[in-house]
């Protein structure tokens, strides 16, 4: 995806940290290691993190820093971690959460 | 139980101006802040900032975040960060969750510095995933040099929104829409110029009726609203998108004063919810200080000032300053707050229609309506002259306060005066020697380098370009004028940077002589 900025007129070309592999719902994804999970999945143009619980209607990214809790995921096995705030580990386990689930509605 | 002389709550511009000016002062201070990282958001601001010298003006906000960061260091001011005050309760007892722990600490003194958060407003689709706060594709971008998406609407023309839809053209991304509820530009008109003179279209009096998409944003209607802000049939407008960017204000976030007992008011000229407090940020609550946006919506800039001036009223609440220094060291600081609080958007203006300059000529109701001054109108403001060979010619149209194209000048072609608001003016015997300094020092990238003139038919004209890819000497493309439209052909002379310039480059271009005083952009 081209959603990286290469080179920015003001900030230049922007430090990264090591080039780490995960997983998103089990597929293989790159992104570099400390910066926010929401981070490299937009750079995927993953869109969707969430359904909500009563009405099952997606959720992503909002605010960016914290506050609005819409781009919870499963990291990990654990459910409500807010993805925009959490660094990327090298081998996390990323997953959609349904509900408070990384399981589909239909399996839940 | 952990005990300190003061504590501050926030690690943003106030909050470590305040830690700053009391551990200088002997107080033992620590700062929390929920971010992984200092600084709140002037990390995430990259346009240069506006004021005078002694407000660090034409200063880009992430250089002046890195210099308090390093202002706080020398200082030995303790940051502790991911640690989020979840309690303020009496005898100045703060609670805070770090990681997974919740901690119990007690100060004499407490500064609260958490600044704002976004206000948002809700549509049909205002939770599909590609609605997003302006202030997350500041993050994204800024931050992390992750585009928030390809095609952007704002909703905002507020300074957030309209410097947010410039930072989203160098990111890379398109912007095919700046619309605002509100009939008139609600941000600083140089910021909507510039936005506006790249060809991005601006609806006032226009808001979204409803955003499409299953499983995220795929397109957006807008509308007109009468006075009554009730649609106007039929004036719909579609554009496919993939986000739409929310910028309609901020909100402060004094929860924590109100947890404490503080006695609060509902402040719209403040910005909502505020603490009532003195000059230098006393609450009702003895010992319990703020500054920032907390106590009312303004910028970092003024968000500093009052920062070190709570930082030195917690000092003296604690004995580690007498009266009568305080009141000499405060003095300073009240003079450049003051200056900041000055013009046509002062917090005591906000809201009311401005239809003159402090020097009685009319504002451009173009700049306020669509985004940019019409060809016309131009002409009424004193640094729009005309002359032999190259000079300035300056497009600052309202009062604002900001002077460094004053200082930037070798040859002192440009005037202010000392009043930090007043229009800038080409001076008589203006001896230009055209070295773009004016150009690159003016933060609202309204000064222009023009020969009306060059003996052969044609012009040129230089403009302050902070865009990628630079165009290449030689290359031709269209000339644009302030409203973003096509008005000729151009030809790329020079693209010249220097480090004083601090990355903004100097683009000039040839056009035919009759567009000198229209051709405001290229585009290749």
């Amino acid at each position: 995806m081209d959603n990286r900025i290469t080179e920015h007129p003001i900030l230049g070309i922007q430090e990264k940290g090591e080039p780490v592999e995960f997983t998103f719902d089990g597929k293989p994804v790159k992104g570099y290691e400390g910066e926010p999970i929401a981070a490299a999945l937009k750079a995927e143009g993953v869109m969707v993190h969430r359904y909500t619980q009563k009405e099952h209607k997606p959720r992503g990214i909002f605010c960016a820093i914290g506050r609005c809790t819409d781009c919870v995921m499963v990291v990990d096995g654990v459910p409500n971690i807010r993805t925009c705030i959490t660094p990327l580990k090298r081998g996390m386990d990323v997953r959609t959460q349904y509900g408070v689930s990384d399981r589909k509605f239909e399996e839940q | 139980m952990n005990r300190v002389d003061l504590i501050i709550v926030g690690a943003g511009p106030s909050g470590l101006s305040a830690a700053i000016e009391a551990s200088r002062r002997g107080l033992e201070v620590i700062v929390f802040d929920e971010n992984e990282k200092p600084g709140g958001q002037l990390f995430k601001q990259i346009h240069k900032f506006f004021g005078s010298k002694e407000h660090r003006a034409k200063v880009r906000g992430f250089n002046i975040g890195k210099q308090l960061l390093e202002e706080a260091d020398e200082a030995g001011v303790r940051v502790i960060l991911n640690a989020t005050v979840i309690g303020l309760y009496q005898d100045k007892e703060v609670v805070v969750r770090i990681g997974d722990e919740v901690v119990h600490y007690k100060a004499d003194a407490v500064i609260i510095a958490t600044g704002a958060a976004e206000n948002m407003v809700t549509f049909p689709g205002w939770t599909l995933p590609g609605v997003i706060g302006a202030g997350a594709a500041q993050t994204m971008m800024n931050l992390h040099g992750i585009k928030p998406g390809k095609r952007v609407l704002m909703l905002g023309s507020g300074n957030v929104g309209l410097v947010v839809s410039f930072q989203l053209l160098q990111s890379g991304c398109e912007v095919v829409a700046l619309v605002d509820a509100a009939p008139r530009v609600g941000g600083y008109g140089v910021h909507a110029a510039k936005v506006a003179r790249t060809g991005v279209p601006f609806y006032l009096s226009h808001t979204i009726v409803e955003a499409e998409g299953e499983d995220h944003v795929t397109a957006v209607t807008i509308a007109e609203v009468d006075e009554r802000f009730q649609f106007v049939p039929g004036s719909e407008k579609r554009f496919e998108v993939d986000t739409i960017c929310l910028a309609v204000g901020l909100s402060p976030m004094s929860q924590l004063l109100k947890m404490a007992g503080a006695e609060m008011e509902d402040n719209p000229k403040r910005g909502g919810q505020v603490p009532i407090c003195d000059n230098h940020g006393r609450t009702s609550l003895p010992g319990i200080f703020v500054a920032g946006d907390v106590s009312g919506i303004e910028e970092a800039s003024s968000a500093m000032i009052e920062g070190r001036m709570a930082g030195i009223a917690a000092a003296e609440y604690l004995g580690y300053t007498d009266a009568e220094t305080m009141q000499s060291d405060l003095e300073q600081l009240e003079n450049a707050l003051d200056g900041l609080r000055q013009g046509m958007f002062a917090p005591k203006n906000r809201g009311k229609l401005i239809e003159k300059t402090e020097e009685g000529i009319d504002i451009s109701l173009n700049l306020l309506e669509k985004g940019y001054v019409s060809d016309d109108e131009i002409e009424r403001y004193p640094g729009v002259t005309h002359r032999k060979g190259v000079h300035p010619v300056i497009e600052c149209t309202q009062n604002i306060p900001c002077n460094p194209c004053q200082d930037a000048c070798p040859k002192k072609c440009i005037s202010i005066g000392k009043d930090i608001t007043s229009l800038p003016i080409v001076v008589d015997d203006c001896d230009c020697i055209n070295c773009g300094m004016c150009v690159a020092s003016c933060s609202g990238q309204a000064i222009f380098l023009v020969d009306e003139d060059c003996g052969d038919g044609t012009a040129t004209v230089t403009l302050p370009y902070e865009f990628l890819p630079l165009p290449e000497e030689g290359a031709v493309g269209n000339a644009l004028g302030r409203d973003g439209q096509v008005v000729c052909k151009a030809e790329v002379v020079s693209v010249k940077t220097a480090k004083a310039f601090d990355k903004t480059y100097l683009l000039t271009m040839r056009v035919p002589k009759e567009y000198a005083m229209k051709a405001r952009f290229f585009k290749s």
